[in-house]
């Protein structure tokens, strides 16, 4: 194993970096456009309730069915991974910021409103840091859950760490196959803790102390 | 605990020599309760006696350790020391469940299980009990009017279609469903709106005045338990007792500054709460018919020295009350009834009545009995002897208190507090404990 | 504390308890007939099956039309395709099964008084755990247990008993404590408090947990094909491998459906089986 480890540490560490940066980039789109979604529908509860819907049904698609018919119309590479990551890390993130958004007390957006504030105003100022809290919550989940299917995406060949699993599985009985494989799982497990760490300090810094629980 | 509940009538009568009466006595004997990891005690050898049949407030500053207290009655919270008698049979050591199943438990909107239908949750303990499903449902229903509550309406539906005055009546009535001789209360009203508080605690009191059980209330609002109690216990830190004696007592004699300062402003206006119109003198008024001349009844007030008249009717309910000034300007006494006459019942407490007559010109209120008849006149001035006589009588009584029940308790809370901070003497219990040992005496023959 | 946080947490990731309850349309205060309101709190369901049908029947008008080359009819032959269905399905029930004897006792007891210190270090070995991807799960315990259905479904139910466990721990944690106390204090005992009171009451999110590891069983199913363990993820890589689009969008799309079906079926329960009153 520590053979393993130091003939390919410089592979290793670069998968790490490329693994690690589709998931923080594709963490960052999720949240805009998540959020972006959520901003649209929060006010209507028939959009509500499709926003509800498309995230809670878009969860229960595998994310192996997924990357599958990606593949079919664009081929390997990186475009299916990062489709398939943003997408995933994207549901967790709209239904957390969707409720967080219409859980916020009407007499907070009407005394905000009754101060003079314009709408698009109270929701920047009021409303998202007020959900901030919970819309990062759904964040964190994402990047739990998209650090295992960035693994997965790999099928289609693209970058990370999913790499070592599938060469090992490839390989399998050969030399360092286990090794391999161990190599992708813990180097998975251990960038989610970091990932997960960065966040919460990323909240930290960024929930306002008021509403810090 | 069947037994307890089956044998525990005979001998209430048997010891108070009144009937009606269904509850059971209390004695907490030197109880201590120590949390783990807290250096003080919660609760520090409190030795107290709860008398059958009575209504018991515990009040004090949050954190005193009254809900402690009462949770170790049927030890929900077990007594790190000390021992709990329940109509003189130690229940220390038996079985907490079974013990639990013959006392009634209500705590804050009811904690009804919003799972069950009311009538499930009436039943629940009828059905640990083993009673057959129709005497449950008899019992259900009996419950439900007994709580005020239609049981056609409200049988089968479930605790979030019901008002919170509602939830807190199915907690009484499920509470109530053994025919338990104790009802252990935790800020029952805690959670209603004012309006609804007070409709329930009317209700409360109706209810003991049928059932006349042992009732152990914690409340953190004294109004409530100068409003409810026989008994007010009033713990301070550690579950130290203050004072434990009636409302009239407290209310025109603080033990100390504690009380004193936990009775807050008002006490005067708190007692008047405790004093019913009934219980004071009214003064006479000129009466008047109406179809007479005005000139006369003048006359007859002039003559008498008074300032007013009050119209009655024909039979006997006032409906006007007229003015020197009024009547000067009248040809004849009119039958058309004023709505705005300050008029209130002799059930009434003074309280009430002060309310009625503040707001009447003639800073005096009407009083009136049985089917509105007109009794008499109530002023100011005659609240104001009830509040001056009443507390100097309180000092006076306290010294001719029955001791048997709870003074006892009190005063050797008090001795003991000032001998020994923290400990209770070990002599004081002896009441309680003879009291006890007769029990047991009697329940061997 | 840790409560709020295993609360948030479970909020999220433990299937989407949260955020259904407050969707309930039931609650509107709009007087509506009875008949409306069984509708609407159904339309949810009715529409998810309706999708799904359409989908599968898409699908198969797809298969029938479309220009398929021989290799490709012999893989998509309805007998092939039912047998990897059955296959996947038992996959996903076995495990399933274990999950639920596992997962809900050790729930239980890690909820009652003498174990509750070991809540939270459960749980965030649990949530570390999950972070390890599937994929690499499936094959490092075919290393270990060698290739095959067992070791498939071993892998399965490694990865399933968290969110079940979870939620039956919230489930049991989001009981309001006076109503523990209120059944205790009318003499029942603890086993009855749990199986009268807390258990009932718990019943909601338990029953979402339980939905989200079967979705999640079926999708990680998927995998299985990997270490020999059958199912429909050989349609996937065989159409990968072999370059036979049809082979793969079918088993993509049958992957896809079947956990939609089965979220379908958890939801139908959950429906039925909430308890009155809540």
């Amino acid at each position: 194993m520590w053979d393993f480890l130091g003939d390919q540490y410089e592979q290793i560490l670069f998968s790490s970096w490329q693994h690690f940066s589709l998931v923080v980039q594709c963490l960052i789109l999720a949240t805009v456009i998540a959020v972006v979604l959520a901003a649209l529908v929060y006010r209507n509860s028939a959009f509500t309730g499709i926003a509800n819907s498309v995230s809670a049904i878009g969860l229960t698609i595998p994310s192996f069915a997924f990357i599958g018919l990606l593949i079919a119309p664009l081929g390997f590479g990186v475009v299916p991974a990062v489709i398939v990551v943003a997408f995933f890390a994207t549901l967790p993130i709209l239904r957390n910021a969707v409720v967080g958004l219409s859980g916020i007390a009407p007499s907070i957006v009407e005394s905000a409103r009754g101060i003079g504030m314009s709408r698009f105003r109270t929701l920047l100022q009021v409303e998202l840091p007020m959900a901030w809290p919970i819309i990062l919550t759904g964040i964190r989940v994402s990047a739990q859950m998209v650090m295992g299917i960035a693994a997965v995406a790999a099928y289609s060949l693209g970058p990370g760490l999913g790499g070592f699993i599938f060469s090992g599985l490839s390989r399998l009985g050969g030399a360092n196959s286990l090794e391999s494989v161990l190599t992708g799982v813990i180097g998975v497990v251990v960038l989610a803790l970091i990932l997960d760490l960065l966040l919460v300090g990323l909240g930290r810094l960024t929930t306002p102390r008021g509403i810090r629980v | 605990m069947s037994e307890l509940i089956a044998s525990n009538p005979a001998e209430s009568t048997a010891t108070d020599g009144s009937t009606g009466i269904t509850g059971a006595s209390i004695l907490l004997d030197h109880v201590t309760k120590r949390f783990p990891g807290q250096a003080r005690p919660a609760v520090d050898g409190l030795t107290m006696e709860i008398p059958a049949g009575k209504i018991v407030m515990f009040v004090g500053p949050s954190g005193c350790g009254k809900t402690t207290t009462l949770k170790m009655i049927n030890r929900l919270i077990e007594p790190t020391e000390g021992r709990i008698v329940v109509d003189g049979e130690d229940v220390t050591e038996m079985n907490g469940d079974a013990l639990r199943r013959g006392i009634g438990y209500v705590i804050q909107a009811g904690g009804l299980f919003p799972h069950m239908t009311v009538a499930t949750n009436i039943g629940i303990v009828p059905k640990m009990l083993g009673w057959d499903k129709a005497r449950i449902a008899a019992r259900v229903d009996e419950l439900l009017e007994l709580v005020s509550l239609d049981p056609a309406l409200y049988r089968d539906r479930y605790p979030k279609e019901l008002s919170g005055g509602q939830q807190q009546r199915v907690g009484v009535a499920r509470a109530l469903a053994a025919d338990p001789p104790i009802l252990l209360m935790d800020e029952p009203f805690g959670a209603v709106d004012p309006i609804t508080r007070l409709r329930l605690q009317d209700e409360l009191i109706n209810i003991q005045e049928e059932l006349q059980k042992t009732i152990v209330c914690v409340t953190h609002d004294f109004d409530e338990a100068v409003k409810l109690g026989d008994w007010i216990a009033i713990f301070n830190e550690g579950a130290q007792l203050e004072q434990y004696d009636t409302p009239e007592r407290i209310l025109g004699d603080p033990a100390n500054e504690f009380v004193e300062n936990f009775i807050g402003s008002g006490a005067g206006l708190k007692q008047l709460t405790l004093t019913r119109v009934a219980d004071v003198a009214l003064s006479d008024a000129i009466t008047g018919r109406p179809g007479e001349r005005a000139a006369d009844v003048l006359a007859r007030i002039v003559e008498a020295g008074h300032g007013h008249a009050v119209i009655v009717d024909e039979r006997h309910r006032p409906i006007q009350w007229l003015s020197r000034r009024k009547l000067g300007r009248l040809e004849v006494v009119s039958q058309v009834p004023d709505p705005k006459l300050p008029v209130v019942g002799i059930r009434s407490t003074l309280n009430d009545a002060l309310d009625t007559m503040l707001v009447s010109s003639a800073g005096a209120a009407l009083v009136t009995g049985r089917r509105d008849m007109f009794k008499g006149v109530i002023d100011v001035k005659t609240v104001m002897d009830a509040i001056t006589r009443s507390q100097s009588a309180a000092v006076l009584e306290s010294d001719q208190a029955p001791v048997g029940l709870n003074t006892g308790l009190f005063q050797a809370q008090a001795a003991a507090a000032e001998a020994a901070p923290g400990e209770s003497a070990p002599g004081e219990a002896a009441p309680g404990e003879s009291a006890s040992s007769t029990a047991d005496a009697r329940a061997a023959q | 504390m840790s409560t709020r946080i295993l609360k948030a947490e479970a909020g999220i990731a433990g299937g989407d308890s949260a955020v259904e309850m407050p969707g309930d349309p039931a609650a509107s205060a709009v007087p509506v007939t009875r008949a409306r309101l069984v509708w609407l709190s159904w339309r949810g369901l009715v529409y998810q099956l309706a999708g799904i049908l359409l989908t599968f029947l898409g699908l198969v008008i797809w298969l029938l039309t479309a220009n398929l080359s021989p290799i490709e009819l012999t893989t998509l032959a309805p007998a092939a395709l039912w047998v990897y269905t059955v296959e996947h399905v038992q996959l996903t029930l076995l495990a399933a099964v274990i999950v639920l004897v596992i997962a809900i006792p050790l729930g239980i007891a890690l909820t009652r008084k003498p174990l509750r210190f070991l809540t939270a270090p459960v749980l965030a070995i649990a949530n570390v755990g999950q972070a390890a991807p599937a994929i690499g799960v499936v094959v490092l315990l075919a290393f270990w247990v060698g290739f095959g259905f067992w070791a498939a479904t071993l892998s399965l139910v490694l990865y399933a008993v968290l969110p079940v466990l979870r939620n039956t721990m919230v489930g049991l944690q989001q009981v309001d404590d006076r109503l523990i106390e209120a059944g205790r204090g009318m003499g029942m005992s603890s086993a009855a408090v749990l199986f009268r009171v807390e258990l009932p009451l718990a019943v909601p999110v338990m029953l979402s947990g339980v939905r989200t590891a079967l979705v999640l069983l079926v999708g990680t199913a998927a995998l299985a094909t990997f270490v020999n363990g059958g199912g429909l993820g050989i349609l996937i890589t065989t159409g990968v491998n072999l370059s036979l689009t049809p082979v793969l969008v079918t088993g993509a799309l049958l992957v896809a459906l079947l956990a939609l079906l089965i979220d379908w079926v958890g939801r139908v329960v959950e429906h039925v089986a909430r308890p009155k009153g809540l």
